[in-house]
């Protein structure tokens, strides 16, 4: 069963590792703990971080994240590396002193609307007490200065993401397409719809913790929890 | 060659804490010496400071831009008129007391090469001894020890104080450079200077022709590893003017290329004109090594 679930994006800056001396984008950064805080506040047994990457698959649950590739000085470490979502979520967890057992699993980010539902179905029946960390980006096309440029479809896009998370609209989550959500380059898709699987009805009481595109990429930050 | 080649990795030595005033500087820690002249005709922009007022309002600026370390001198380096003990005391004394009172924690140095001048300005407050003449005084190294001053050993090639190069040779002057500094540092530490408030200086264009400053630069490395905390004076001089066909007002550029390859190669104290150009400079190195991170970075990272 689900505890709770909390919502955040992945982006590298995430971690003060990398982002210099300044302080960046504090908002995001303390509306994340927030979420995460709320979420090993839940009584579970065990934190499972969900977040997209090139393959489904789990990780080692003691792996950490690797900054390596995105800021050099920063020493890699090794091979068994996670993937920077899951590598986020496992710093979110670490920065919020979170001790207890947790999962690392990848979801593909070509992964089928089903095949992601039956992954959160699967969480969501199972005997542990879960709490899900789900780590997603909306489109980073949102703005002329955005990463992947303009593209006026974006918007609409990260407004129904935001919209069927509010209101809790599991199927219009399911519904988003995949192909739409890679051409805006909104990588959060397969991850909110394994949560999209895995939330037990009635819907959850949700709260936005932040919402906003500072450098042209969506992110939202919520937490879900089940009535 | 293979045995001396041996006995100089040998003599290679790592750099360790400088100490100025207070303050334990670490080798990654880049200073920035600003220039604070009280005389009226030093070479570069001569006069600006020869008001109490407007050397007051410098020595402002450079600390808002920066500057970890002032360097007051009352006597240019070029020959011209005398400027005896009493008028350098004049010149620099009032005014060393003055930004002391200014500026408690300010690492204050003196640019003189008189025991009897530096005997005064360690008393009003300075804490570096300047002595870009190479020792040619020899007292001056006691005054650093009596006040528990910090003193920069330096190369002019022997010339006396306030003279020209002329037709300057050494069969190898970075060879020249390391003997006379090392001696000079040698015989403070003896004195009873600390340590860790020892630098040298190659002095750059001291007692050099501008194939000398080029060559010390290219080979700055070799007194880096000596140990000793490097500085270097690089700020418009002739030798940038000579290799680039610059006029003073010109010299910038390549004033800076020259911080940024001596930073490269181990220098850490650098005396300046310009604060705020040569801060960048050095934070831009810094970070090229990873000493430091970047300011703010979010390009590509959202």
């Amino acid at each position: 069963m689900i505890t709770g679930a909390a919502l955040c994006p992945s982006p590298p800056l995430l971690s003060p590792q990398v982002t210099g001396r300044r302080p960046v984008l504090p908002e995001l950064r303390a509306a994340c703990a927030e979420a995460v805080r709320r979420l090993v506040a839940e009584e579970s047994e065990v934190v499972e971080v969900i977040g997209p990457a090139a393959a489904t698959g789990a990780w080692d649950a003691a792996s950490r994240l690797d900054l390596s590739a995105f800021a050099p000085p920063n020493a890699s470490r090794g091979a068994g590396s996670p993937p920077l979502a899951l590598g986020l979520g496992a710093m979110l967890l670490d920065q919020a002193g979170y001790a207890g057992p947790r999962r690392l699993v990848a979801i593909g980010q070509d992964e089928p609307a089903g095949a992601c539902a039956r992954r959160g179905a699967e969480v969501a029946d199972g005997n542990a007490r879960t709490a899900l960390l789900v780590m997603g980006d909306g489109s980073a096309r949102r703005g002329l200065k955005a990463p992947g440029y303009l593209d006026p479809r974006a918007e609409g896009f990260d407004a129904e993401v935001e919209r069927a998370v509010r209101a809790w609209d599991s199927g219009a989550l399911l519904r988003l397409d995949p192909v739409l959500a890679r051409d805006l380059m909104a990588a959060g898709r397969p991850a909110w719809q394994v949560l999209a699987g895995a939330m037990p009805a009635p819907a959850p009481a949700c709260e936005v913790l932040y919402r906003d595109d500072p450098f042209g990429v969506a992110y939202l930050v919520a937490y879900l929890r089940p009535r | 060659m293979s045995t001396s080649h041996e006995a100089e990795q040998l003599e290679a030595r790592p750099q360790g804490v400088l100490r100025l005033r207070h303050r334990d500087f670490e080798p990654d820690q880049l200073l920035v010496m600003a220039i604070v002249n009280r005389t009226p005709d030093s070479f570069y922009q001569p006069g600006l400071t020869w008001d109490p007022a407007a050397a007051m309002e410098r020595v402002h600026a450079v600390v808002a831009e920066g500057a970890d370390i002032v360097d007051i001198g009352g006597v240019p380096a070029r020959p011209g008129d005398e400027v005896d003990v009493s008028e350098e005391i004049s010149r620099t004394v009032p005014f060393v007391a003055a930004v002391r009172d200014a500026y408690p924690e300010l690492v204050i140095s003196a640019d003189t090469w008189r025991h009897e001048v530096a005997r005064e300005v360690c008393a009003a407050g300075a804490d570096l001894i300047n002595d870009t003449w190479g020792g040619w005084d020899g007292r001056l190294i006691e005054v650093a020890a009596e006040f528990g001053a910090g003193l920069v050993c330096s190369h002019a090639g022997g010339l006396p104080p306030r003279t020209r190069p002329f037709r300057v040779a050494y069969a190898d002057v970075v060879a020249d450079v390391l003997t006379g500094t090392l001696a000079l540092a040698g015989r403070a530490v003896a004195a009873g200077v600390e340590a860790a408030r020892i630098l040298i200086d190659p002095a750059h264009d001291f007692g050099k022709n501008t194939w000398h400053s080029l060559e010390i630069t290219r080979r700055l490395s070799e007194l880096a590893a000596t140990g000793w905390p490097v500085l270097v004076s690089l700020s418009n001089k002739d030798f940038v003017g000579e290799t680039l066909d610059a006029p003073l007002d010109e010299r910038l550029p390549g004033t800076l290329a020259t911080t940024a390859v001596s930073a490269w190669l181990g220098a850490r104290v650098f005396r300046v004109h310009q604060v705020r150009e040569t801060r960048h400079v050095l934070s831009m190195v810094s970070a090229i090594r990873g000493d430091i991170p970047p300011a703010r970075a979010v390009r590509g990272l959202a």
